[in-house]
């Protein structure tokens, strides 16, 4: 029983931090209806400037959170509106192929700059660990859970409850009709895209100081992110939240009860399985019932 | 092809001036998942042509003067990619080559440079799949990846209190499949109970349900073969879970000085495999000693210097060797005296088994540990700089 319970404990803490490198990548989806391939390094570049800034400063790295965003909300709002658009305007696959461009260029200017040996962040409670009732947990990852769940939940309000929110909603849903009513579809767009990269980079924070990583991993964070939106369903945070404590759930115990080495194979037939059952996610597509 | 070549820019093209030229072809991972020891294996490769061209004005084959021109790619730790560069390469002309790193990338075009009766030395593919397809013109620096552990074994039998049990993780790739079974082949043949045996995904990016397993029946030892970044995932997991053991081996990992500042004071006492040491007694008409090259690639490079780059200088070094034995820079004169070889390089003695792998007694694998921040060499006894230190204390302890 107490397997169990430590294994279920394991998956929903990783599932967590799956969520939050997933969510961006599904906004960008729902609204934009944009593949977005270089979300997995735009979570890199979160966790390398976060390094960056921590190791120069001596901080705490998720106190480097508030900065990354903001860098990352400018650095993804330019990318979109001047470099995105325009392929999107051209054809519907300009997207895929610029940003799976974008994403090689990203990545060996990365190990120009850094260069591609491994590097982690270290908070002073990295090696920590306390228990509840007969489950241990690890302090770093339950920081970067608690701090998902938090981020996770102000992007909910924020779509909900703000002014831009509800535009980005509201274009989302009915395009022609928020044009139509004076929204600048492009500039929401835009916003759309910088908030996903925000996000993007704060995830890269806490994947950073939970894994090792390095420039050749951005490939494992997009595919990490499509499979949480498949599951999860596309556009909301609770639809990756979902998505990610699915996918973090069925990792641990696959890899407790089968075997560690099959959790990518059940990852993949439950995609099957909910692409043949339920192709919109669990949770469906956020922006789809005003259509 | 001219795409190719904008898109696989030569990583180095040294010019040879009046003396004829050594063509050495090949390709490497700078970027991708192996970038980070391709990167090692790179600035190998350059410091001993470097060194050949610039210090010694070339080398002497059968009475001419060579001086050594690399011709290597980036192959983004892509096979398709490496293959389509080597081929290219056969096809151009080119008569030697370097391997890359990877054994998934080293299998491929030593199928390639095999099938083109072309030798390739190389330092970067250990597994068994390499060396057991009767390749005649491969040679490694390192015994396949089955008997790579055998130094290893006989380290813990002479620990005291012997060790009992022990239980093995490695990842599920080319390399580290193979190394796990070596572990699990010398261990048990060493008299070793095994408790356990755990493959993980070729990426692993949680161990919490493998260590609760290793918590649940602790073995005196844990071996982990895989690469460093997964070694440094297993290792701050079994710290933060609190999963002791009284020894810990990791194969890739604690040699690197990233690696040892991640972890900081838990590394201490980690052990783990090398094939090399500044410290190696072994002497060679080309640098002198380690020593030598050691401070020649100082001069030359601000990378921390690791043991692939020491057997990167040394696969040069042995194609010269067998060249000025073979009186000819033939490729089948020069094949048959790499598999009669052997010469003592700065690096190691080299001689390969007759399936080109290194041998596993005189080519095998050293034992360190990290003892006070440093990794010393706690095994073979003659190539000691100190003394294993077993069993290690917890990582409460270790605080």
């Amino acid at each position: 029983m107490n397997l169990i319970a430590q294994t279920v404990a394991d998956g929903l803490v990783l599932g967590g931090i799956y969520a939050l490198a997933a969510v961006g990548f599904s906004l960008i989806f729902g609204v934009l209806h944009v593949i977005n391939l270089s979300h997995g390094i735009l979570v890199l570049l979160g966790a390398y400037l976060a390094l960056i800034v921590s190791q120069t400063v001596h901080i705490d790295p998720l106190l480097t959170v508030p900065l990354v965003m903001v860098v990352l909300f400018g650095a993804g709002y330019c990318y979109q509106r001047f470099l995105i658009q325009r392929a999107v305007d051209r054809s519907p696959l300009g997207s895929m192929l610029l940003t799976f461009g974008v994403a090689l260029m990203l990545q060996n200017i990365m190990i120009w700059v850094f260069s591609p040996d491994m590097k982690s962040i270290t908070p002073s409670y990295a090696f920590s660990s306390f228990r509840l009732g007969p489950v241990t947990f690890d302090a770093v990852r339950m920081s970067a859970l608690i701090a998902s769940l938090v981020l996770l939940s102000l992007l909910a309000a924020f779509l909900k409850f703000s002014p831009l929110g509800r535009v980005i909603r509201a274009t989302a849903q009915q395009t022609l009709a928020a044009r139509l009513c004076g929204v600048n579809v492009h500039h929401v767009y835009a916003l759309t895209f910088a908030v996903s990269a925000a996000f993007a980079g704060a995830a890269g924070i806490v994947i950073g100081i939970i894994l090792p990583f390095s420039p050749a991993d951005e490939a494992l964070w997009t595919m990490n992110a499509f499979v949480v939106v498949v599951l999860g369903g596309v556009g909301s945070p609770a639809g990756a939240l979902i998505g990610g404590l699915l996918l973090g759930v069925v990792n641990t115990l696959t890899a407790q009860y089968i075997g560690p080495s099959f959790p990518n194979v059940t990852m993949f037939l439950l995609l099957v399985l909910l692409l043949l059952v339920r192709p919109t996610g669990i949770l469906g597509n956020a922006f789809s019932p005003s259509r | 092809m001219a795409a190719v070549t904008l898109a696989a820019p030569a990583i180095r093209s040294t010019q040879a001036q009046s003396a004829k030229t050594l063509v050495f072809g090949g390709s490497v991972p700078l970027s991708g998942a192996a970038a980070e020891t391709g990167l090692n294996v790179n600035n190998g490769y350059i410091t001993a042509a470097t060194y050949i061209n610039e210090v010694l004005g070339g080398v002497e084959i059968a009475g001419e003067k060579y001086k050594i021109e690399l011709k290597l790619f980036d192959d983004a730790s892509d096979p398709a990619r490496a293959t389509t560069l080597i081929q290219r390469q056969i096809d151009e002309g080119t008569n030697f080559f370097l391997g890359s790193f990877g054994s998934n990338i080293v299998l491929p075009t030593a199928a390639i440079t095999e099938r083109a009766k072309k030798p390739m030395v190389q330092t970067g593919g250990g597994s068994d799949a390499i060396f057991t397809k009767g390749y005649k013109f491969v040679f490694g620096m390192y015994p396949r990846a089955t008997r790579q552990f055998a130094s290893a074994a006989a380290l813990f039998k002479s620990v005291q209190p012997t060790p009992q049990t022990y239980s093995v993780m490695w990842t599920n790739d080319a390399f580290s499949k193979t190394a796990g079974e070596g572990v699990k082949l010398s261990c048990d043949a060493a008299g070793f109970k095994r408790l356990d045996s755990f493959e993980l995904p070729a990426k692993p990016t949680d161990v919490s349900s493998v260590l609760g397993s290793v918590r649940a029946n602790t073995p005196d030892m844990l071996v982990c073969v895989m690469h460093d970044q997964d070694s440094l995932l297993v290792a701050r997991q079994m710290i933060a879970t609190n999963t002791n053991v009284k020894l810990l081996f990791q194969g890739l990992g604690p040699q690197l000085a990233s690696f040892r500042e991640a972890l900081g004071k838990y590394s201490e006492d980690l052990f783990c495999s090398t094939y090399w040491d500044e410290a190696v007694p072994y002497k060679d008409k080309f640098f002198g000693d380690s020593k030598k090259f050691v401070e020649f690639y100082r001069s030359k490079f601000t990378r921390p210097i690791a043991y692939h780059t020491a057997g990167a200088a040394a696969c040069i070094e042995t194609y010269i060797l067998a060249m000025q034995a073979a009186k000819s820079t033939k490729a089948e004169a020069v094949r048959d005296a790499l598999a009669s070889a052997d010469y003592e390089t700065f690096y190691s003695r080299i001689k390969f088994t007759p399936d080109g792998d290194g041998d596993p007694i005189i080519m095998g694998s050293m034992i360190g540990q990290v003892q006070k921040g440093k990794l010393e060499i706690v095994f073979p006894v003659e190539a000691q700089s100190a003394k294993p230190i077993y069993p290690q204390p917890t990582w409460d302890k270790k605080a």
